[in-house]
Order: structure tokens, then sequence, then C-alpha cells
């Protein structure tokens, strides 16, 4: 089967499993981002694709082979790393050449293929830089280049961006995703960061702590999170979740608030929920189909065409967002949050996983 | 065809540089003197600020003068018909005398030609083993192993080269030394190595290799750690084996480490390590041991003849200054690496 496969990918150092059976199959020409907090697997996972990390258990599989105990350069893998990983004796160009040197091509096809990727990522007039010489922008093609010079079958990308500025890493992120609508090549990328995942990926998964939370397209994680871990961890500022108590009338109590369903949860009254409202939802008109929220208003901070409301409700600090039309000045009185009905989120408390809404 | 200027005009024109010459040169002069007096300025800012650092450094500042440059002041007699008892003042200027006894002196030329072949070998040998060495290291996986064979090539820099020196007469011994036992086994007879010129020199750069080349290997081993590992990891992928990492990636990466070494050690070229070849050499190898250092301390403090041991001791410092400026300017122009 094209592409790659892991079956139940476990990962151990002695006693301690970091990896705890990992399932994933990641299509042809797919871009799959993993994406998770600090220590969540997602580095080590690749790193095993990658063949830089022996399996424990499970199987790896690319393009239909089993790769547990293949040597790295026989993955036909490709990988760029976060510190960009450039030999800083080499120039451009050499650095580009080193894998192509290894695995003895021709002089003449490693000219060609140097010229035509340095050209793809704008990097001809610096093909005789060392890297010292470039930018943070520059270094990162250059580690692009040396993956793409090799033709591989599948880009693995260990937080890429992670290294760069913020103005830098938006421009990088947009490169990325044109150079793989251009290339086409199956890619698996690692970040920390949600908004890379959100921007980049054809499919996102969301690891914590060794395990896969979620696997969707990132519109299916935004809209629909598996649990209150994949809710808290997508969207910026992240879901607010509430303590709250159901009703028999398709009500969540919420300290002393309503919030209305758009449905009715499979169990009875007086189940323990989470609620979960993203800050983009509200609004601050109330309708027939919006439940109140009242807020005590903490702080207002201004982004230009929107701001943040900083709000606490009981023990909760909840965050909103709101238009701004220009001015923030109206924002300073706001005292209640309308929330959609059919927006609210629901989940168990107990366990974190969504509820279904039966309509 | 430019026209040629009336000379008034020529006149004028040249008074008029004159003065802009004279004005720049005087805006220049206030700008240096600006300049020092703020370098000053921000100098005893910092001292009243790091007074503690400064009090560290004095110790090493004291050993420098009192050792090193105090005795600078004694390098004249170097040019001066020396009398201890008319000391180095009023002892009566002689010129380039000295040095002209020298070059006239066939056992100091010998000692001069002993010393750069000695540290022609030395360098050539013995500069390259703690490399070796290290790289050895780096490729062992086996940590225990790599910590015991570290301590036992380590151990030797920190024995006494009289010790070293013993060891070496012993082993190298005609009647109980290992390598003669070892000969006789063999069915040849014994050879008098330390008796032989021709046995000095690959013995006594052997003995410095064994002694120095462990603890040597410490300041590359640093190097080598310091190298990203991602570059290995990276090599890794794109189908490098550890033969073609370590060519590729850990020389290339330590090579800064490697020349600065290298300036270090030509500089020191002329220093041949003198406790070792006083206690390994005698007069039958003199021919192929007698080194700059060991002839100015037989004529110096042995023969009494102070002045022209310093004339020696001067040539040896010109030689090594030299050598140490030409190893860093081109190892600068060359590959970005200097001391300063």
């Amino acid at each position: 089967m094209p592409g790659v496969t892991l079956d139940g990918l476990v990962k151990a150092y002695g006693a301690l499993q970091v990896v705890h059976g990992i399932d994933l199959n990641v299509l042809e020409r797919e871009f799959v981002v993993l994406v998770g907090p600090s220590g969540c697997g997602k580095s080590t996972t690749l790193r095993m694709i990658a063949g830089l990390e022996e399996i424990t258990a499970g199987t790896l599989t690319i393009d239909g082979r089993r790769m547990n105990r293949v040597a790295p350069k026989d993955r036909d893998v490709a990988m760029v790393f976060q510190n960009y990983a450039l030999y800083p004796h080499l120039n451009v160009a050499d650095n580009m050449a080193f894998g192509l040197r290894i695995r003895k091509m021709p002089k003449d096809e490693i000219a060609t293929t140097i010229a035509d990727v340095a050209e793809i990522l704008g990097l001809t007039p610096y093909l005789e830089r060392r890297p010292a010489d470039l930018s943070g922008g520059q270094r990162q093609r250059v580690a692009m280049g040396r993956a793409i010079v090799r033709h591989p079958k599948v880009f693995l990308f260990d937080e890429p961006l992670s290294n760069l500025d913020a103005k830098l890493r938006t421009q990088m992120r947009a490169e990325i995703k044109r150079l793989h609508n251009r290339l086409g090549v199956t890619s698996i990328y690692v970040t920390h960061d949600q908004v890379e995942a959100m921007t980049l990926a054809d499919r996102i998964v969301v690891m914590n702590d060794g395990r896969i939370e979620q696997v969707g397209t990132p519109m299916e994680l935004f809209n629909n999170p598996a649990n209150t871990f994949v809710a808290g961890f997508l969207g910026s500022p992240p879901m607010n979740q509430m303590r709250g108590v159901l009703t028999d009338d398709n009500v969540a109590v919420v300290g002393g608030a309503k919030i209305k369903l758009s449905g009715k949860v499979n169990g009875n009254a007086g189940r323990d929920v989470i609620v979960g409202i993203r800050p983009e939802h509200v609004v601050l008109q109330e309708d027939a189909n919006t439940s109140s929220l009242p807020i005590e208003l903490d702080l207002v901070e201004p982004l230009g065409s929107e701001a943040l409301l900083h709000a606490r409700y009981g023990e909760d600090n909840l965050v909103f967002k709101a238009d701004t039309n220009g001015d923030v000045k109206h924002l300073s009185g706001v005292n209640t949050v309308h929330v959609p009905t059919h927006l609210v989120k629901l989940f168990d408390a107990e366990t974190g996983s969504a509820l279904n809404l039966e309509s | 065809m430019p026209r040629r200027a009336a000379p008034s005009t020529l006149k004028a024109d040249h008074v008029a540089e004159e003065k802009v010459n004279t004005h720049a040169q005087s805006l220049t002069k206030s700008r240096t003197a600006d300049e020092t007096d703020s370098r000053l300025t921000r100098l005893a800012d910092h001292f009243r600020r790091e007074w503690q650092i400064y009090v560290m450094l004095l110790p090493t500042i004291i050993w420098f003068v009192v050792f090193l440059y105090k005795p600078m002041y004694g390098l004249q007699i170097a040019f001066k018909d020396y009398s201890i008892f008319r000391g180095v003042a009023n002892s009566p200027w002689v010129g380039w005398e000295h040095f002209e006894t020298l070059f006239s002196n066939d056992q100091f030329l010998r000692a001069v030609r002993n010393t750069i072949y000695i540290s022609a070998l030395n360098l050539l040998f013995g500069f390259p083993a703690p490399i070796i060495l290290a790289l050895m290291f780096n490729e062992v996986l086996n940590q225990t192993y790599k910590k015991t064979a570290q301590t036992i090539v380590y151990l030797p820099h920190f024995i006494s080269s009289v010790i070293i020196a013993g060891i070496v007469i012993t082993a190298f011994s005609p009647t109980a030394g290992i390598i003669n036992t070892f000969i006789g086994w063999l069915g040849f007879d014994p050879v008098y190595f330390l008796t032989q010129p021709e046995w000095f020199r690959p013995i006594f750069v052997g003995t410095g290799i064994w002694q120095e080349a462990g603890f040597g290997s410490i300041v590359f081993l640093a190097a080598i750690a310091g190298v990203n590992p991602s570059l290995y990891e990276s090599a890794v992928v794109d189908g490098a084996n550890r033969w073609q990492m370590m060519w590729k990636i850990t020389i290339p990466s330590i090579l800064p480490t490697i020349l600065i070494m290298l300036i270090i050690r030509i500089g020191n070229v002329m220093e041949v390590s003198f406790e070792l070849v006083i206690l390994l050499y005698q007069p039958s190898t003199y021919e192929t041991a007698d080194v700059v250092n060991t002839w100015v301390y037989r004529q110096g403090l042995q023969s009494g003849q102070y002045d022209l041991a310093a004339a020696a001791g001067l040539f040896n410092a010109v030689v090594a200054f030299v050598l140490v400026m030409t190893a860093n300017t081109l190892s600068r122009r060359f590959s970005r690496t200097s001391l300063w």
C-alpha cells in the first residue's frame, strides 16, 4: 500500500514507554501534521519513521514495505531538522549535494539537480555561500533543498520553523505549502504550533502523552474535537471550558447561567458535563437562538479588526473574541455575552470525551 | 586633451588642499583623542563595576611580570660582554659579537638542526596522534571500555618526566629491558638503543607521544562533543557510514580547533622538551640529541657563558615568534581561524 503506515508503533527506553502504540495511515501525496505539546512523543514517532530511533514494537510500512529493520538510508525518506543541520564548512551547493555524493550520483547529474532545486527555492544567488552567511529563512530553504534534491518518497519535517521569527515563519509556512502542492510528495510534519498544523495539514494528528487523541482534517478537528484536550489545544485562544450540569430540557446549567443545547444528550439529567464555547463563537447581540452568559470583564486586548475580551465567570477565566469595528471603547462596557445554541460543545466531565447531541 | 592649469591656479589649489588636509588632520586628531578618552572612561567604569574580576586576574599578571617580563631586562646581555661582577647594566656592549660566535659554532648549528629535525618529527607524528586518538575514542560505543581506555592513556601525562625517562631507560636497557628481551627471544643480539644516535629521535618522539597524546586528545574530544548531533543524524538519513561521517563531518567541524592547536604547537617548535632530552641523552648521542635548549644549558649554566647562552635563547625566541606570526597569518587567510 503506498504511503506510510504505522501499526501499533511503540517506543520504550528501558521500562519507560514514551509512545504507546500509534496507529496511523498516511496516504500517498498527503500532508499530515503531528501536533501536540512538548514531550507528547511526536518527534520520537517521526524519528522512528526516519530510522533514527529503533522501533520497540509495532510495524512501520513505507510504500507497502516493512521498514522496522531497514537502515535510514534505504527507507527513501528525507528529513528537515529543527536546527537545519547544515554543514557549516560546506557552501550551499555542497550542502545540497552531500546526500547525492554519498549515493555516488554522477557529477553532472548532481549539478543539474542542484541548479533545478536552487531555482525552485530561490537559492541560485547563494549557492557559493556558507550557512553562516545566510539568513534564517535562507538556511531553512537550504535544509529543504537538501531534502528535495534526493527526490525521496517521504519528507519528514521536525519542527522546521520553530527557530524563525514570527514574520518569517508565516512566510516559510506558505512556501512549504506551495512546495508540497508543486512536488506532491508524502509529507509528515511535526510541530507544537497549532497554527502551523491548521494551515499546512491535509490531516492533523493530535498527540498527547504518547497517544493519538484525534486524527482528522483541520476543520473537522476544529469543529468537532473528540475531547477536551483537542478542544483546548486547537484554536487560538483555545476553547473556553466550564463545568456544568445537564437538565431535562436540553439545557446545561453553568453556574447560574442556562446554556441551551442544540439537541438531547443520550443520558440522564443531573449528569456533570463540560460546556465548551470557542472564543470567536459568542455574539454581543441576543436573539432567540442564543443563551446569555453574564461576565465580569477584566481586560480588553485590541488586535486590530477584533479584540480579545478577558473575563471571569464564577471561578472560570474566559476569553472571547469580538469585532472592534475600528474602536474598542464600546467593548469596555460588555457584561454579557451570548452563545449561539448550535455552536455549544459538550464533553463528559469525567472522561473529557465529546458528547453527541441528538436532535 | 586636458588643458594645463595656470601655475597660479595650481598653487591656489595646492594651498586649499593643504588647508583641507590640515583641517582633516586636526579633526582626526581630536576624534582619536575623544575615542581614547571614551575608551579610558569605559575601562575605568568597567574597573569600578567589575573590580573583583581584575583582582582575580592580578596573580596571573604578577606571574607574567615577575617571570616573563622582568627577565627580559636581562636579554640585553646577549649584546654585552657580561660579567657577574659588573652586572647587567655595567657590562660593555659588544653588538652582534655573540651571534657571530653562535653562527660560526658547529655545535650550536648542530643543535639548531637537531631542534628543527626533532620538532618536525614531533609535528609530523606527535601532532596528529591526539587527534587520531580523539577520533577513535569518539567511535567507541561501549562507555565502560571507553572510560577505561581514556584513563589509561591520560595517566602518563601525570607522571614526572624523570620517572618517564627511567621507564624508557629500563625498557630499552640491553640487559633487563623488555624490548631487548623480546629481541633476544627472536634470536637477535641486544641493541644499545640509548647509546646509538640513530635511535635517539624515534625513542624521544615515541616517548613524547606516549606521554602526551592521551592528555592532548581531551581538547579534541571536547571539540568533537561540541559538534551538532543533528549533523550526524542528517548524514545517517542521507546514507553516510561512520567512516564518511568522520571524514566529512567530524574532522571539518573540529578543524578550527586543530588549526589553533597547530599554531600554538608551531610557536613551540624551538622548545623541544628540555628535561626529557637532558634525561635521555648522553655524549654518545649528542650528534642527534643535542638541542638548542640543552646547548644553552651546558654553555650558560655549566660553562658560565651567560651572554652567549642569552644570545642563543634570544635567537630561539625570535624564530618562535616569527613562526607563530606566520602560522597565525596563514591560518587566518586560508581558514578564517586564528589565535588573534
